[in-house]
C-alpha cells in the first residue's frame, strides 16, 4: 500500500476496507452477541435499582464520619424502626461536599423521618443536612413502560421517516443496527451487572437516537454512491456500498470520538466525583451504547443493507453484469489491470459526477 | 461565487444571528425581576437546588389512566392543600396520564409536608368498641390496669337528647368531636359483651383481596405466631374468647404476652382482628405501622387508633393518650364529602358538607349511630363516628342526633386542629386514590455540589471536544469552538427564559442532556468538515470547495439531526419525569445547533475560504489533504473495486 498506514488512509477516506465482503462475520458477531446477551438475561438477570424494586435512600454528608460508621448508623437507625429492614453498603458521593448514600429496604413516610431524626441525633447535625429518597417499585415500572410506549411510536416514526427519505431496505438495515446496539448495550449491563435505573433506561432511548443518527449519515453516503448505479456497469452495488462506508469511516470514527469524550466527561464526573446517581448511570449507559452504536453504523447496518440489496433481482443481475464485463476486459489483454478505469472515466464524465464521488471524479484529475 | 457577493451574505447572516440573540436575551433581561444578575438565573430543578418532591401515582381498578378532567380536579385540591399548609410557593403539576408531582423548592423539613400531601384514604365508619391503648408504665403503675372490668361508658358516649332529627342544616346536634370527651382510663375494657357485631366482623380476607396480598398475610401470619410461641398464642386465644375470666389479673397477661408487643406492622395486620384489639400488649404504635392501606377496605370490620390530646386544667400541661377502636364496616367515603371548614363561633369547629348521594349515606350512618348510642346495653361509643385516614382515626365525634344536613364537628379543637382535619376531609374527598410513588428530599448542600458537578462535566466534554478540534483540524477548531460558544450563549438564553415563561426547569438530568449535545452538535462539524476534505481530495479548490460541501452537507446534517429533535419530541411526548427534562433539553440543544450551524458555521467558514490562512495547507488542518494530491492515486483507485 505504497507505505501509507492505515491511519494516514483512514484520515484520507482511502482506508479501503473490505468490510461488506465479510458480511459473514460481522453477522455472526451481530449473533454471538445476541446469544451471549439472551444467556445472560436467563443466567444472570438484571440487577434493578430501587426504583424497580421500591426502597428508601438517605444521604448523609461526609463529614460525620467513615463509610462504616455512617453505613451501622443507618442500619441501627432502620432496624430500630422495622425490624425487617435491610440496609445496603455505602456509597460515597462526591461533589462540592461529599456524603455517603446508603439505600435501604422499603420504609413508610413515618419511618423514614425517625430514620432521620436518628441520624441527625447521632451525628449531631442539623436534619435538613439529610436527604432521603423514597421510591416505590411502581416508579420504575411506570418509567419503564413509558419508555417502552416511546420506542415503539418512535421506531414507527423512524422507520416512516427512512422509507420516505431512502428505502425501507436501509429503514430495516437502520432498525436492525438499532436493535445490536441496545442487545449489546444490555449484554454488557447484563453480564457486568451494573444496576438498572430509571436513568439507565433513559440512557438506552438516547442511544436510539444516536444511533439513527449514525446510520443516516452512512445511509446518506451510500445512497449518493450507489444513485444511478444500475445504469452503468462500472460498480456492483456491494462495492459501491463498501466505498460508501470507507468514505464516512474517518467521520465515523470522529464522530464517535466527539460524541464519546463528552460522555466520557459526564461519566468521569459522575462515576469518579459523584460516585452515584443520574449522572453516572446516564454517562455509563451512554458511553457503552453509543461505542455500540459507532461499531453497528460501520460494520452492521450496511452490510444488512447489502444482504437486503442482493436480494433485489436488479441488483443481483447488475453484479452479474458487471463482473461479466470485468472478465472480458481482462480477457481483452487489460493485462491484469484490474479495473474499471476506463468505463469509469467516460461515465463520470458524462455524468458530471458529484463531488463526493471519488473514484467517479478522480480519473479526471489525472 | 465572486467575493464581494459572498462577503455580503455572511453579513446578513451573522446580523440575524445577533438579532436573534440579542432579541432573546432582551426578553432575558426584558420579563425578568429582580437585580441584573438574578435575571441571568435559570431555573432550577429540586435536585440543583434542594427541596422536596412528592410523585403520587393514581391507581385505578382496571390500572387504565384516569380521565383528564378528575386528574386536574385532585390536582387543584391538592395545591389547595399544600397551599394551606403556607409553604412558600409549591409547584403542583401534573405529570403524564397518571401522575402529580408536588415540588417545593429550597430548604424544607419536608416530612411533615410529605405527610399531608401523602395519599389517604379517608372513612366513615361507626365505632362497635373501643378500649385505651396501655403501656408497660400504665400496667405496673397500677395494681389494675385501665383495662378494667367497670364497663362504665366513655364519657360522650351519653347523648344529648336535644337532638333535631329534621334540622337539615347543620343541626345543634353536634358530632361531637373526640378529644375532651373520649374515654380515659375509665374506659370500657370489656369488649367482650359486644364483639364485632355481625358476621362482617370476620377478618378473614374478602374476595376480592389480591392474592399476593393474601399471601403476604399468610406468611406474616404465620411468622407472627411463631414469633409469640404457641403457649402464648393460645393465652392470647383465650384472652380474647373471655376476657372476664381474667379480671384482676391483666398486669399477668400483659407480662405473658409481651413478646405481643414486639411484632411488625405487617405482623399485627396479620392477626385476626380480635386479637389486634383485644390483646392489649399490641399497641397503637404497632397499628400505626401496619402497611398502608390495611383499613381502607370498607367492606371489613376494622382495629384503628385514635390520638387524644388532653389538657390538664389545672396545670394546663398537655398529655398525649391512644384509643383503641373496633370499628364498623365503612358506609360513607371521602369521595362523599364535598367540602370542609373550619370556622369559629363559640369555638373551633369543623363543617362538613355531603353530596347528594354521600348525604344520604351519612344520614343513615348517624341514625345508626344515634339508635346505638340510645341503646342503654351497648353503652361502649357505639353512638360515635370515626373518621378513619389510612391507619388511623382522626376522630371520633359522638353523634347526638340523625344528621340530614351539612355536619358539625366540635370539641375542645385548637384553630390548627380545625384547620387540619378540615384539609383532611377535603383531602379525602380527592376523585382519585393515590400512591405514593416516589418521594425525595434533597439537602440544598447537596443540590449545589449536583450542579457543581453537572456543569463541571459540561466544561470537561466541551473542553474535550475543542481539544480533540484543535488536534484534528487545526485552524477550523477555531470555528467549532466559536460555534459551541455561540451555542452555548443561545442554549443559556433560551434556558432562562424558558424557565420564566413555560416553567422549564434544569435538573441534572437536563444538564446531562445538553451534554449529549455537545457530540450532536460537534458532529454537523464533522460532516462538514469530512465533505470538505472529500471536496479538496477532488482537487477544488478551498474556495470552491466550501459551498459545494456546505450544500452536500446540510443535507446530511438536515437529516441526522432530524432524527435527533424526533427521538427527543417522542421521549418528551411519552417519558415523565427526569426523562422529559433531559429530553427536553436534548432537543433544544439540536434545534439550536441548527441555527447556529446555518447562520453561524456555513457564514464563518464562506468568510474562511477567501482568506490567505485557509488556503494554507498547514493552517487549515486540510493540510495533509492538500500536501499529497496524487502520490497515491492509483494505490487507493485500485483496491477499492476490487475488493468487494
Amino acid at each position: 500500500m505504497a507505505g501509507l498506514g492505515l491511519a494516514t488512509r483512514l484520515y484520507r477516506g482511502d482506508a479501503g476496507l473490505n468490510i461488506i465482503g465479510k458480511k459473514k462475520v460481522w453477522f455472526s458477531v451481530a449473533l454471538t452477541v445476541l446469544l451471549i446477551t439472551v444467556l445472560s438475561f436467563v443466567f444472570r438477570g438484571p440487577q434493578l435499582g430501587i426504583d424497580f424494586t421500591g426502597g428508601n435512600k438517605f444521604q448523609v454528608p461526609a463529614s460525620v464520619g467513615d463509610a462504616k460508621q455512617v453505613e451501622s448508623a443507618i442500619a441501627k437507625a432502620v432496624t430500630d424502626v422495622d425490624p425487617k429492614g435491610k440496609t445496603l453498603a455505602a456509597v460515597k458521593i462526591g461533589g462540592g461536599e461529599a456524603s455517603y448514600e446508603v439505600k435501604t429496604t422499603s420504609l413508610n413516610p413515618d419511618q423514614s423521618f425517625k430514620v432521620k431524626t436518628a441520624l441527625a441525633q447521632k451525628f449531631g447535625i442539623d436534619v435538613t443536612k439529610i436527604s432521603d429518597t423514597q421510591v416505590s417499585g411502581a416508579w420504575g415500572s411506570q418509567v419503564t413502560s413509558k419508555a417502552l410506549t416511546g420506542l415503539a411510536v418512535f421506531l414507527a416514526i423512524v422507520i416512516g421517516y427512512l422509507v420516505i427519505r431512502f428505502e425501507w431496505r436501509m429503514a430495516i438495515g437502520a432498525v436492525a443496527s438499532l436493535i445490536l446496539d441496545l442487545t449489546l448495550t444490555a449484554g454488557v449491563y447484563l453480564l457486568v451487572g451494573f444496576e438498572i435505573t430509571p436513568s439507565t433506561v433513559i440512557g438506552f432511548l438516547t442511544i436510539l437516537g444516536f444511533a439513527l443518527y449514525d446510520v443516516v449519515v452512512v445511509f446518506d453516503k451510500v445512497q449518493e454512491n450507489t444513485g444511478g448505479i444500475l445504469a452503468r456497469n462500472t460498480m456492483t452495488y456491494p462495492e459501491a456500498a463498501n466505498l460508501a462506508v470507507n468514505q464516512t469511516l474517518m467521520r465515523s470514527i470522529n464522530t464517535g470520538l466527539v460524541a464519546l469524550l463528552p460522555v466520557g466527561g459526564l461519566l468521569f464526573i459522575g462515576a469518579g466525583l459523584l460516585g452515584a446517581g443520574t449522572l453516572k448511570d446516564l454517562g455509563l449507559v451512554l458511553f457503552i451504547g453509543m461505542g455500540a452504536a459507532v461499531y453497528s453504523s460501520i460494520f452492521f447496518a450496511t452490510p444488512v443493507l447489502v444482504w437486503l440489496k442482493e436480494k433485489e433481482g436488479r441488483v443481483a443481475a447488475h453484479t452479474q453484469r458487471v463482473f461479466a464485463r470485468r472478465a472480458s476486459l481482462v480477457e481483452k489483454g487489460e493485462d491484469g489491470v484490474p479495473t474499471p478505469r476506463v468505463p469509469v472515466f467516460v461515465d463520470g464524465g458524462t455524468l458530471a459526477p458529484k463531488p463526493g464521488q471519488r473514484p467517479v471524479s478522480r480519473p479526471r484529475k489525472r | 461565487m465572486a467575493a464581494p457577493q459572498g462577503q455580503l451574505r455572511v453579513k446578513w447572516y451573522f446580523i440575524s444571528l445577533l438579532s436573534i440573540t440579542a432579541v432573546l436575551f432582551a426578553l432575558v433581561f426584558g420579563t425578568g425581576s429582580g437585580s441584573f444578575t438574578d435575571r441571568l438565573k435559570p431555573r432550577l430543578g429540586l435536585d440543583l437546588q434542594g427541596g422536596t418532591s412528592i410523585t403520587l401515582q393514581t391507581k385505578t381498578s382496571d390500572n387504565k389512566p384516569p380521565a383528564k378532567d378528575k386528574l386536574d380536579e385532585a390536582r387543584n385540591i391538592i395545591e389547595q392543600r399544600v397551599n394551606a399548609t403556607g409553604v412558600a410557593e409549591p409547584e403542583v403539576v401534573v405529570e403524564g396520564d397518571r401522575n402529580i408531582v408536588v415540588n417545593i423548592a429550597g430548604a424544607q423539613t419536608g416530612d411533615g409536608f410529605r405527610a399531608l400531601v401523602a395519599p389517604a384514604e379517608l372513612r366513615f365508619r361507626q365505632v362497635v368498641t373501643s378500649t385505651p391503648d396501655i403501656d408497660e408504665a400504665a400496667v405496673n403503675a397500677t395494681p389494675s390496669p385501665s383495662p378494667s372490668a367497670s364497663g362504665s361508658p366513655a364519657p360522650s358516649a351519653s347523648p344529648s337528647a336535644s337532638a333535631s332529627p329534621n334540622a337539615a342544616v347543620s343541626p345543634t346536634p353536634e358530632a361531637t368531636a373526640k378529644p375532651s370527651a373520649t374515654p380515659s382510663a375509665s374506659a370500657s375494657a370489656a369488649p367482650s359483651a359486644t364483639p364485632a357485631p355481625s358476621g362482617s366482623a370476620a377478618p378473614s380476607p374478602s374476595p376480592t383481596v389480591n392474592p399476593d396480598v393474601a399471601k403476604r398475610k399468610e406468611e406474616a401470619l404465620a411468622s407472627a405466631k411463631a414469633a409469640v410461641g404457641d403457649a402464648n398464642w393460645q393465652l392470647a386465644q383465650q384472652l380474647i374468647d373471655n376476657p372476664s375470666q381474667f379480671q384482676g389479673h391483666e398486669k399477668d397477661v400483659y407480662n405473658q404476652l409481651k413478646p405481643f408487643g414486639k411484632l411488625t406492622g405487617a405482623q399485627v395486620d396479620a392477626l385476626p382482628l380480635k386479637m389486634q384489639f383485644g390483646v392489649y400488649n399490641i399497641s397503637c404504635k404497632q397499628l400505626g405501622e401496619r402497611p398502608p392501606g390495611a383499613v381502607a377496605d370498607p367492606t371489613q370490620n376494622v382495629v384503628a387508633c385514635g390520638k387524644d390530646t388532653n389538657t390538664d386544667p389545672k396545670t394546663k400541661k398537655k398529655t398525649t393518650s391512644w384509643t383503641k377502636y373496633v370499628l364498623d364496616v365503612a358506609s360513607v367515603l371521602g369521595t362523599d364529602v364535598a367540602d370542609a371548614t373550619g370556622s369559629y363561633d363559640t369555638g373551633w369547629k369543623v363543617n362538613m358538607k355531603f353530596k347528594s348521594a354521600g348525604q344520604d349515606k351519612w344520614t343513615e350512618l348517624t341514625k345508626k349511630a344515634y339508635n346505638g348510642g340510645q341503646n342503654a346495653t351497648q353503652q361502649n361509643g357505639t353512638d360515635r363516628v370515626a373518621i378513619v385516614l389510612d391507619n388511623a382515626v382522626v376522630s371520633a365525634p359522638a353523634i347526638q342526633g340523625v344528621i340530614n344536613g351539612d355536619a358539625q364537628i366540635t370539641g375542645s379543637f385548637s384553630r390548627e386542629d380545625v384547620t387540619n382535619l378540615a384539609a383532611q376531609l377535603r383531602f379525602g374527598s380527592l376523585p382519585l386514590t393515590f400512591e405514593q410513588s416516589q418521594a425525595q428530599t434533597i439537602s440544598p448542600t447537596l443540590g449545589s455540589a449536583q450542579l457543581k458537578a453537572g456543569l463541571l462535566a459540561a466544561g470537561i466534554g466541551m473542553l474535550l471536544v475543542i481539544i480533540y478540534s484543535f488536534f484534528y483540524y487545526r485552524l477550523l477548531g477555531t470555528v467549532i469552538f466559536l460555534s459551541l460558544i455561540m451555542s452555548a450563549i443561545l442554549v443559556f438564553g433560551a434556558l432562562v427564559l424558558l424557565g420564566r415563561q413555560i416553567g422549564f426547569t434544569l435538573t441534572l438530568a437536563g444538564i446531562a442532556g445538553f451534554i449529549v449535545s455537545l457530540g450532536v452538535a460537534a458532529d454537523s462539524f464533522v460532516i462538514y468538515f469530512e465533505r470538505l476534505k472529500d471536496e479538496i481530495r477532488d482537487g477544488r479548490s478551498p474556495r470552491s470547495a466550501v459551498p459545494r460541501a456546505w450544500a452536500r452537507a446540510r443535507r446530511t446534517i438536515i437529516s441526522a439531526n432530524a432524527i435527533s429533535i424526533l427521538a427527543a419530541v417522542v421521549l418528551y411526548i411519552f417519558a415523565i419525569g427526569t426523562v422529559q427534562g433531559f429530553a427536553f433539553a436534548l432537543g433544544l440543544a439540536t434545534v439550536l445547533d441548527l441555527v447556529v450551524v446555518f447562520l453561524f458555521r456555513h457564514p464563518i467558514m464562506a468568510a474562511f475560504a477567501s482568506t490567505k490562512a485557509f488556503l494554507s495547507p498547514r493552517v487549515s488542518g486540510l493540510g495533509r489533504v492538500l500536501n499529497k494530491p496524487t502520490e497515491q492515486g492509483d494505490t487507493i483507485i485500485s483496491t477499492n473495486p476490487k475488493e468487494a
